[in-house]
C-alpha cells in the first residue's frame, strides 16, 4: 500500500501514510473539499511528500499595509509549485481562510501575492498552512534578488511593440514609393514621405533608446560594443531621412530604421526571457537558512538572533540543528557526530568530543551539545569564504565576448571606409561635397550591423533554451563562449562525482574459524537487512538512513513493527522473539572482537548470538564513470577533494582520474587554481559545496548543482537541474555547436554587408536595396540558429 | 490620390488603437506569468 497523499511505499503496512507529515496533508485537502488535487496533479506525485519536521520561518517583515485600511499584503516565493493543481490548491485553500481577500500564485516567477484583513502576524497562520499541505513559503526580501528583477522590466517588450506599430505602417508607405517607379507626381510622394516622418520619428526617439543608451556606456568604458555601429547608422539614417523629407528629397530610409529596430528587441526581447527564466529558476532554488541560535546564559537557554552571537557565549546545538559559529565544544553527551560535509567536503559524519573545534555551517545528526563561540556569525570561516568569493567576483578580468571583439574591427573599419567614400567621390571623381557626403553616410546606413547584432544573441538563445529543455541553466551567455577553450576540468568529489549519501555495500558475520576471527559475507543478507533495517526507521541519522534506504530498494517485505529505544549517540535497541535487538556501535552491541580492521563507515548488529557488521560506501553517481570516460579523452581530469587521502583515491581509482588532491580546505582549492590559470590553462570547476566557491569564483566556467548550496548556485555560472554527470557532456557539445552557429552567422553577415558595401561604395544603393539587404540577412542569420536545437 | 488624405489617418488610427490595446495588456500585467495563465484555464471553477 502506497502513502495515500504522496504515492511512497509506507513503512506499515496497516497505514494509509508513509508519515505523520502527508497524513496531515491528506486530510487539511479533503478538510476543505480540495480532494481534486490528487486528479488535477499531473508532476511526479513522490515530490508531494510533506516533511512532518519542516518549520516556517516568522514572515512578518515581508508584510506591507495594503492600500485598503486594515489589509496587509505580502509577495512571496513559494516552492514546490509543479503544475496547475498546486496553483489551485494554494489559491483554494486560502481563499477559505478568513479574511483573505486576494491569493494569486504566479506560476513563472513561483511566487504568491496574498491580501488579507486583520493584522500582520497572520501571515505566519496562513504559510504554517500552506507549510502543512506541502508548499513552503519563503519571503522574497533577498536584496540581490529584488535588483535582478527590476532588469527585467517591460521597456524592451513596450519597445518591440512601437518598433512593429511603426514599422508595419511604414512599410505601407513604402510598398508605394519603391514600386511606383517614375509615374508617382512629386506631391503625393512628399505626402507619404510627410506621413513615414509622422509615424518614423517618434517611434525611432522611443524605440532606440536600449541601442543608443548601451552604445553610449560602451563608449564611456571604453570598449565599443555592436550597438556603437548599430547606434551610428540609425541616428545617421534618420537625420538623412528627416532631411531628405524636408527637402523634397527622393530617398528615405525609415522604413528600414524602424525593420531593423523591430528586428534587433525581438533578439533582445528573446535573449532577456531566456535569461529571467534561468534566474527566476535559481533564486527559487537558493533556500534561506534560519538565522537564530540558542544561548546558554546563567543556567537559562534563551533564543536570540545570530547576529547578535558574540565571542565567549555557550550555545547550545540541538539534534539536527545547524551549528552558527566556529567555536569549541565544552560539554556534550560522550561522543557526538556532525556533518560538516558543507565546509569541509567530508563525506562522512565527524565524530566530535569535547575539545573539538567545530565550524559554523555544519549540522548536529546525533546528540545535542554545547560549545563556546570562538568567532562569532560574521567572521566564521563560512562568512571567510563567502568574502573571499566576493572578492574574487569584483576582481574577476571582463572576458571579450566574440561580438565584441568583432565590433572593435569593424567599427573603426567601417568608418574608415565611409570616409574613403568620401574623399574618393569628393577628389576623385569631383561630384561636389554634397554628392560625396550622401555617399558617405550611405555607406554607413548600409553596413549597420543588424545581422551582426543579431548572429551571437540568436544563437545563444536556442542553445540556452535547448539546454534548459535538458535541465541546465546557463546564468550567464558569456559561458557558453568560454566552455569552447576549456582544457582542464576539476571536480569536487563529495556529491559531484559521488552521491553524497552513505550506501550499504555488505553485510558480514562474525565466524570463529581455529580461534580466529573471521567476517564472512552474511548467508542470509535480506533476514537480517530486515532486521536492521526495522530497528533503523526509527532514527534519523544517516547510517540508519541508508539501511532503510537499502531495504526498500531491494526487499518487497514489510518492517517488522518493533518498540525501539534510541540510545543517543550508541544506537538502537528493542526486543524481538523475546531476544534482544542491537543496531549501532562495537561496545553498544557488545561485540568484543577487537582484532580486526573495519572502516569508520560501518556498524554492528547483534542479535542473539549473532554478531554482524554492515558496511557502507558512498557511491558514484550513476553515469559517472561512463562520462569521466568520456572526459578523458579530450580534457585532463583533476579531483580536488577535502576528503580523507583514501576515500579521494578510491574514487580517482574507480572513475580514471589521474591526477586527485586530497584534504584541500577551501582556500587551498582556490590557490590551485590561481596556479594553474598563471600556467594559461583554461579551467572548468564543478563542484556544489561552500567549499568549493572560492575555486568555482576563480575557474574560467563555473557549474553547479540545483542541490547544491545558494551560495554556489550564486557563484557558479552554470546550474544542473538535476544530480547526474551526463549534461556537462550535452554541455559542451551544445556550446561547440553554438559557436560554429555563431561564427557561420558572422560570416553570412559579413558576406552580406560586404556586397551591399559594394553597391554603397558605388553609389547604387535605393532605399529598396537596403531594406532587402537588411532583412534577408537577418532571416538567414535566424533560420541558420535554428540548427541549434535540431 | 485625394482619398489618401483620408484613408492614411485612419489606418493610423486603426492601427494605434491595436498599439493601444498591446500596451494595455503589458500594463495589466498580463506578461508577467503566461505559464501560469496556460495552467489556469483547466481550472473548473473561478
Amino acid at each position: 500500500m502506497n502513502c495515500l497523499h504522496c504515492a511512497n511505499p509506507n513503512p506499515d503496512s496497516k497505514s494509509n501514510f508513509c508519515c505523520s507529515g502527508c497524513e496531515h496533508a491528506y486530510n487539511l485537502i479533503n478538510r476543505y473539499g480540495l480532494s481534486e488535487y490528487y486528479n488535477l496533479y499531473t508532476a511526479d506525485a513522490t515530490e508531494r511528500k510533506v516533511d512532518p519536521d519542516s518549520k516556517i520561518e516568522d514572515l512578518t517583515e515581508a508584510v506591507e499595509p495594503s492600500t485598503d485600511a486594515n489589509h496587509f499584503q505580502a509577495n512571496l516565493i513559494i516552492s514546490g509549485i509543479k503544475c496547475a493543481a498546486c496553483i489551485w490548491v494554494v489559491e483554494s485553500i486560502l481563499q477559505k481562510q478568513t479574511g483573505v481577500k486576494k491569493a494569486r500564485v504566479n506560476f513563472a516567477k513561483k511566487s504568491l501575492f496574498l491580501e488579507w484583513q486583520g493584522n500582520r502576524e497572520e501571515i505566519n497562520r496562513y504559510a504554517q498552512l500552506i507549510n502543512s499541505i506541502g508548499y513552503k513559503l519563503l519571503p522574497l526580501g533577498s536584496k540581490i534578488i529584488n535588483a535582478e528583477e527590476k532588469k527585467y522590466d517591460n521597456s524592451i517588450l513596450k519597445a518591440l511593440a512601437v518598433a512593429g506599430f511603426g514599422s508595419g505602417n511604414v512599410m505601407l508607405f513604402s510598398f508605394a514609393l519603391w514600386f511606383s517607379g517614375n509615374e508617382m507626381g512629386q506631391g503625393t510622394r512628399d505626402l507619404l514621405h510627410f506621413f513615414s516622418l509622422l509615424i518614423g520619428l517618434p517611434i525611432i526617439l522611443y524605440s532606440s533608446r536600449p541601442f543608443l543608451i548601451s552604445a553610449l556606456n560602451s563608449m564611456r568604458a571604453g570598449y565599443p560594443n555592436m550597438d556603437l555601429p548599430i547606434s551610428v547608422a540609425i541616428v545617421l539614417a534618420t537625420i538623412f531621412s528627416v532631411y531628405s523629407t524636408l527637402t523634397h528629397g527622393r530617398y528615405i530610409y525609415f522604413d528600414s530604421v524602424t525593420m531593423l529596430l523591430f528586428l534587433l528587441l525581438i533578439g533582445r526581447y528573446l535573449d532577456m526571457q531566456a535569461r529571467r527564466k534561468v534566474f527566476r529558476l535559481a533564486s527559487e532554488l537558493s533556500s534561506f537558512s534560519p538565522d537564530f541560535a540558542r544561548v546558554e546564559k546563567d543556567g537559562k537557554t534563551k533564543i536570540i538572533q545570530a547576529s547578535e552571537v558574540k565571542e565567549g557565549m555557550l550555545l547550545i546545538v540541538a539534534v539536527g540543528e545547524k551549528i552558527g559559529a566556529d567555536g569549541v565544544v565544552v560539554e556534550g553527551e560522550s561522543e557526538s557526530e556532525i556533518d560538516s560535509s558543507l565546509i569541509t567536503g567530508e563525506s562522512l559524519p565527524k565524530f566530535i568530543k569535547i575539545g573539538s573545534e567545530i565550524y559554523a555551517g555544519s549540522i548536529n545528526l546525533s546528540a545535542p551539545f554545547k560549545f563556546r563561540v570562538t568567532k562569532p556569525p560574521q567572521n566564521s570561516m563560512l562568512a571567510e569564504i563567502v568574502k573571499l568569493v566576493a572578492n574574487i567576483e569584483t576582481s574577476k578580468n571582463r572576458y571579450v565576448r566574440i561580438a565584441d571583439k568583432l565590433a572593435r574591427i569593424y567599427t573603426p573599419a567601417v568608418h574608415i571606409i565611409a570616409l574613403l567614400t568620401f574623399l574618393f567621390w569628393c577628389f576623385t571623381l569631383k561630384a561636389g561635397i554634397e554628392k560625396s557626403l550622401l555617399s558617405a553616410i550611405t555607406v554607413l546606413i548600409i553596413t549597420c550591423p543588424c545581422a551582426l547584432a543579431l548572429a551571437a544573441p540568436i544563437a545563444q538563445v536556442m542553445s540556452v533554451s535547448s539546454l534548459l529543455k535538458k535541465g541546465i541553466l546557463i546564468k550567464n551567455g558569456e559561458a557558453l563562449e568560454k566552455l569552447n577553450h576549456i582544457d582542464t576540468i576539476i571536480f569536487d568529489k563529495t556529491k559531484t562525482i559521488t552521491k553524497g549519501e552513505l550506501e550499504l555495500m555488505d553485510i558480514l558475520y562474525h565466524h570463529r574459524e581455529d580461534a580466529q576471527h573471521l567476517w564472512r559475507p552474511s548467508p542470509d543478507f535480506n533476514y537480517h537487512l530486515k532486521l536492521a533495517a526495522s530497528l533503523a526507521k526509527n532514527s534519523g541519522h544517516p547510517i540508519s538512513a541508508a539501511i532503510v534506504r537499502k531495504f526498500q530498494a531491494t526487499a518487497s517485505a514489510d518492517f517488522i513493527p518493533l518498540a525501539v529505544a534510541e540510545h543517543k549517540a550508541q544506537g538502537l535497541q528493542s526486543e524481538y522473539e523475546g531476544e534482544t535487538l542491537r543496531l549501532g556501535r562495537k561496545e553498544f552491541c557488545q561485540i568484543k572482537v577487537d582484532d580486526c580492521f573495519y572502516p569508520q563507515s560501518s556498524c554492528f548488529m547483534r542479535y542473539k548470538n549473532e554478531q554482524l557488521l554492515f558496511l557502507f560506501n558512498d557511491q558514484l553517481k550513476s553515469d559517472a564513470l561512463e562520462v569521466i570516460t568520456e572526459l578523458n579523452q579530450h580534457k585532463s581530469l583533476i579531483l580536488l577533494s577535502g576528503d580523507t587521502e583514501s576515500a579521494v583515491a578510491a574514487v580517482a581509482k574507480e572513475t580514471g582520474i589521474k591526477e586527485f588532491y586530497a584534504e584541500q580546505t577551501p582556500i587551498s582549492k582556490a590557490e590551485f587554481i590561481q596556479k594553474l590559470k598563471e600556467q594559461n590553462k583554461k579551467i572548468m570547476m564543478i563542484g556544489d559545496g561552500i567549499n568549493d566557491a572560492p575555486a568555482l569564483a576563480l575557474a574560467d566556467v563555473s557549474v553547479s548543482f540545483a542541490l547544491g548550496t545558494s551560495l554556489t548556485q550564486n557563484v557558479a555560472e552554470i546550474i544542473i537541474n538535476n544530480d547526474r554527470l551526463a549534461p556537462i557532456l550535452d554541455l559542451l557539445r551544445i556550446s561547440s555547436k553554438s559557436i560554429l552557429v555563431m561564427k557561420q552567422n558572422f560570416a553570412l553577415a559579413l558576406v552580406y554587408n560586404l556586397c551591399a558595401l559594394s553597391f554603397a561604395v558605388s553609389g547604387l544603393v535605393t532605399p529598396l536595396i537596403a531594406a532587402v539587404a537588411m532583412s534577408s540577412s537577418s532571416l538567414l542569420v535566424i533560420l541558420n540558429s535554428l540548427r541549434i536545437n535540431r | 490620390m485625394n482619398i489618401l488624405i483620408f484613408l492614411i489617418p485612419i489606418t493610423l488610427i486603426i492601427s494605434l488603437l491595436g498599439l493601444a490595446a498591446f500596451m494595455w495588456t503589458i500594463k495589466s500585467k498580463q506578461y508577467e506569468d503566461m505559464e501560469g495563465a496556460a495552467k489556469r484555464i483547466l481550472f473548473d471553477k473561478d
